[in-house]
């Protein structure tokens, strides 16, 4: 409108200056100021009506603030912005849903950088980046959910997790397929920024490895049937590449299996109970720059437990899992000749921890042990001594300012390394989230 | 051993009652009680979040997944309101007759008209529902048209019993009516209210009062110290006629507001059943209204 007032008085101008050819000067004068004139009325209407137009408009904008009883399909409800994607919320122009946790901390310890190497403890004393995780999900049609984690350190990006879930299977089944953590365990499919203390336990750490059994191909078949209460039944068939149980050459093809059951009720209107056994087996492959190699079985039962209670800006959760951990086969003494001696492993280890939230607030308290009835280790049927039982007490506190983000100070008296002496550990952690980043398991 | 299992197993699944009609599972208690008034004895309703609890802080547990697993429809609140729990429980459901697109997933926002969309929020300005205001169980308007929603998304699943899906509804519209009348001769036009949350935009619509400020600095953010003081100081200038608080919202905060400004509180039910005499939709209106007065 603004635009066109100009345009608008040239054109008039020029329309009415176009008889006042041929007229002399003062004529033409008196002309041009009476059309002037003329203009400056045109004007200051059309003012005045603009002025009424922004009134109405104002007025009809406070009648439809006010509760009307028109119909609720109107354009805007319509839009692409207000309408909700479905399985993770938010708005369709969030797919797919992109989120980012950036995992850093600093550690401090009573022992010396070469102690600290020599145990095989990998962060440094003072500043250290953990990673930077990144998660891509949205469902990919009618039939399929993708997920990718792909966390990024310093050094370099893993693809963690990349992996399709079905939605639409019938009968309670569903179906993982490609890259993903493991569900058999209660920490194994965790991610480090969900972890209840800095590190993982014990157990953990001693049979699998820093951050458990980690991404592995294969396929995984859970079925939820319909009885009474919860209970999760699944099976897994993984390529088995974590060097500690298994090893990517063991075998040409698929070499792991889980099995897992996961039961729940609820204990109240506010707290629920959860637990479940299972096993992890299949065939062992660990070379050693030697040649000395072990080539064997690998199977690990377990059994967790987990009853958590929330009420209000209270929760309470405790849990704990055992594992036992036996290992046979055969290792070689003699790379020359390709002598072997049997090697038998029986080892268990377990923990239990207990964290108490108040609003933001939240402290925790861990303790975690290997040997706890079984420790033999024997090779060629002998008995070997393993040394005094390793075990570990963790306290930590923590701030969360919001769902998004955690800071966490966290003190561990760590007797894991046998004979050797304790290491007293402090950490203080800071976790950020941005991003879609969807909701974490019971 | 194997068979044995087995046949356990089977027994168990023989042994789950069976309920005949549509069985419904309800996010907020509001969303159960609606439906029961609309589908009655046709369907049996279970309820994921109790009266007492905090929808803005659950979180998602087995028994509510094995709910979404039995479910023939899931009625659920949307505009992000359950956000925390319930895409963990619709991905770990197995079910496929509730997942998004399909006739068993009734998402109420999608009935009602909601406000204070947000165009441009990042987090920095708190827990802000970016969809709007989802808390639109404390609208008179809104509530018919979900009523009406529910009572077309059940006879959709149930044809069989669709006549009587819409007499239920047209009954609850009659009541619905009886109710009205008594609500419009309240007159708040003129009050000034302090509130701890974002949760009575629509009243504040519908009625016309003012919530001239918010204890929560941010949605979701408790206040900190400095901010209750600003707040004292304000609230002496602009003296408004209550604060309004849930007994699971800032009841504590609102309690020593009032210690120091004279200004007294009103605790209204958050949702239907989680005070005293709030048993159904009407009844919990009935209870907001009256005390607001």
């Amino acid at each position: 409108m603004k635009r066109l007032l100009p345009l608008l008085c040239m054109a008039l101008l020029c329309v009415s200056s176009l008889p006042a050819f041929g007229m002399d000067t003062a004529e033409r004068l008196n002309v041009l100021e009476k059309t002037l004139k003329e203009q400056a009325r045109i004007i200051e209407e059309q003012q005045r009506t603009i002025g009424a137009m922004k009134e109405e408009i104002n007025s009809s904008k406070t009648w439809a603030a006010a509760p009307a009883e028109e119909p609720v399909k109107t354009e805007e409800d319509s839009s692409l912005s207000s309408k909700v994607s479905g399985f993770f919320g938010g708005s369709v122009l969030t797919n797919p849903n992109i989120s980012l946790v950036v995992d850093t901390f600093g550690y401090s310890s009573n022992l010396k950088k070469e102690e600290l190497e020599e145990r095989g403890i990998e962060q440094r004393k003072g500043f250290n980046l953990r990673a930077a995780e990144l998660f891509l999900f949205a469902p990919v049609d009618s039939y399929f959910n993708l997920y990718a984690a792909i966390p990024i350190t310093e050094e370099e990006v893993e693809l963690e997790e990349a992996y399709a879930v079905t939605t639409s299977l019938p009968f309670g089944f569903q179906i993982k397929g490609g890259k993903f953590k493991s569900n058999f365990s209660r920490l194994d499919a965790q991610h480090p920024h969900a972890w209840d203390f800095a590190d993982i336990a014990l157990p953990y750490k001693a049979f699998l490895g820093e951050e458990a059994l980690g991404g592995e191909k294969g396929v995984q078949v859970t079925w939820l049937p319909p009885l009474p209460f919860y209970t999760l039944l699944g099976a897994e068939i993984l390529q088995g590449e974590n060097d500690r149980l298994f090893g990517a050459d063991a075998r040409s093809g698929p070499h792991a299996y889980t099995l897992f059951a996961k039961t729940s009720f609820d204990t109240g209107d506010n707290s629920s109970l959860l637990f479940g056994p299972y096993v992890l087996f299949g065939k062992a492959h660990q070379p050693s720059e030697e040649g000395l190699d072990f080539r064997g079985n690998s199977n690990l039962w377990g059994v967790e437990a987990v009853w958590k209670w929330k009420q209000g800006k209270q929760g309470v959760t405790l849990q704990g899992e055992y594992l036992y951990l036996s290992q046979s086969g055969s290792e070689i003494t003699d790379p020359g000749t390709g002598d072997t001696i049997s090697r038998r492993l029986r080892q268990d280890g377990a923990y239990i921890q207990a964290l108490y939230r108040y609003d933001r607030w939240r402290i925790g308290a861990r303790y975690d042990t290997l040997d706890l009835f079984s420790d033999s280790l024997k090779l060629g049927g002998e008995e070997q001594a393993l040394g005094k039982r390793p075990w570990r007490t963790t306290a930590s506190l923590e701030f969360n300012p919001s769902e998004f983000s955690r800071i966490r100070l966290q003190y561990t008296h760590d007797r894991s390394s046998r004979d050797s002496r304790a290491n007293n550990e402090w950490w203080l952690q800071f976790i950020f989230g941005i991003g879609a980043h969807g909701a974490h398991e019971f | 051993m194997r068979n044995i299992l087995i046949a356990l197993l089977l027994s168990l699944v023989a042994a789950t009652p069976t309920f005949a009609g549509l069985n419904v599972v309800a996010t907020l208690p509001w969303i159960g009680s609606l439906a029961k008034e609309i589908g009655k004895e046709k369907i049996s309703v279970t309820t994921l979040i109790k009266p007492n609890q905090d929808p803005h802080y659950a979180e998602a547990k087995p028994s509510m997944i094995l709910a979404g697993r039995k479910a023939d429809i899931l009625m659920y609140n949307g505009a992000d309101m359950e956000i925390g729990y319930l895409p963990l429980v619709l991905q770990s459901a197995r079910n496929p007759k509730i997942i998004p697109g399909k006739p068993g997933n009734c998402d109420c926002s999608g009935f009602v008209r909601i406000i204070d969309k947000q165009t441009a929020v990042d987090r920095s300005m708190g827990d802000v529902h970016p969809l709007g205001n989802p808390h639109y169980h404390f609208s008179t308007v809104n509530i018919l048209r979900v009523a009406e929603g529910m009572a077309d998304a059940m006879a959709n699943l149930d044809r069989a019993n669709a006549d009587a899906y819409h007499a239920n509804f047209r009954s609850f519209g009659a009541r619905f009516n009886e109710h009205q009348k008594k609500w419009k001769t309240i007159n708040l036009k003129e009050k000034k209210y302090i509130a701890y949350h974002k949760l009575f935009g629509y009243l504040e619509r519908e009625y016309g009062f003012r919530i001239v400020d918010y204890i929560e600095p941010k949605p979701g953010i408790p206040p900190s110290a400095a901010h209750i003081e600003h707040l004292i100081e304000d609230m002496k200038r602009s003296k408004p006629d209550g604060i309004l608080v849930t007994p699971a919202h800032g009841l504590k905060e609102a309690e020593s507001l009032a210690a120091r400004t004279g200004v007294k509180v009103i605790i209204l039910p958050q949702d239907v059943g989680s005070m005293k005499g709030t048993d159904d939709w009407f009844a919990f209106m009935d209870t907001v209204i009256a005390a607001m007065r």
